[in-house]
């Protein structure tokens, strides 16, 4: 009995461990760091969970056409030290830089990312502003 | 007498150029690793602002500077700049277009390039300064990123000579 309930305990905390780990990729084998961009657009909605917050934000084109694009950032935890809110978030006017996905997707990872209106800029890596 | 004292200004003129040149130009030939100790962190860890290769291959002649670029998961990219400053091309991974231009500056190069690429926000033009100083066995390289409408960044990286 001892033994099943140690092995369900470790499968248990396997399963646990897998979701993060799967999301915690490494930046070269998903971004494409040949390719850097500014993005600015206004925020749509907001993906609030670890290992990266994701930023949904509308991005209008050259052509008049909005695009919603998917921006991978720092942990809510560094942006919450930084002094970013949940609530911070959503209609506020932002501006990206980044690196562009090899997928071809709208999908770029944030270096930095700056609210326009509090002027306030967030970086991926909090010790190097 | 007088032909033999002409000779020997001329040839001592040009004998204190070539010592001049010799001392002031510098020479960037070697093989230069990228330090993550020496280097600021954004620019080696897992969300760089801007993107340094690894290692880095140069062959430096008096007309011309070549370097082989390597990062991670990407095949070496080449480059041959004219060091008159004519503009050239630059080899670049699939989907990208660049050129770049290069000039000697006191002690440091001077390279300025420009990348265009296709995105799903159009099309992306990014300009590039780098400035190569080098001191003994370590080489930094300081590496501003512009692109239209946005405020320059800059980011500082520093190589160790390994061969």
């Amino acid at each position: 009995m001892r033994t099943i309930l140690a092995l369900a305990t470790v499968s248990l905390g396997l399963l646990l461990a897998a979701a993060p780990l799967r999301a915690h990729h490494s930046f070269s084998a998903t971004y494409d760091g040949n390719k850097p961009i500014t993005l600015r657009g206004t925020i749509v909605k907001m993906g609030w969970q670890n290992p990266h917050a994701h930023l949904y934000v509308d991005v209008k084109n050259a052509d008049g056409k909005v695009v919603t694009w998917e921006v991978e950032s720092a942990g809510p935890t560094t942006l919450m030290k930084q002094g970013l809110r949940k609530e911070d978030f959503v209609g506020a006017e932002v501006i990206i830089k980044g690196f562009l996905a090899k997928d071809g997707t709208p999908t770029v990872n944030a270096s930095s990312f700056t609210l326009v209106e509090a002027k306030k800029e967030f970086v991926s890596d909090e010790k190097t502003p | 007498m007088q032909r033999v004292t002409i000779a020997l200004g001329v040839a001592l003129a040009l004998g204190a150029q070539t010592v001049a040149f010799a001392q002031g130009r510098p020479d960037f030939t070697g093989t230069w690793r990228i330090s993550q100790a020496k280097s600021s962190r954004s620019v080696v860890g897992n969300t760089p602002d801007i993107q340094f290769p690894s290692q880095l291959e140069v062959k430096q002649t008096a007309s011309d500077i070549s370097v082989i670029a390597t990062s991670v998961r990407q095949r070496p990219l080449s480059a041959t700049y004219k060091l008159d400053g004519s503009k050239v091309d630059v080899q670049a991974p699939e989907g990208i277009t660049e050129t770049g231009q290069a000039v000697l500056n006191g002690s440091s190069l001077v390279i300025t390039s420009r990348r265009s690429f296709s995105s799903p926000a159009g099309d992306v033009v990014v300009d590039f300064k780098e400035v190569w100083t080098a001191n003994g066995n370590e080489l930094t390289v300081e590496k501003t990123r512009t692109q239209v409408g946005d405020t320059p960044s800059t980011q500082k990286a520093v190589y160790d000579k390994t061969s």
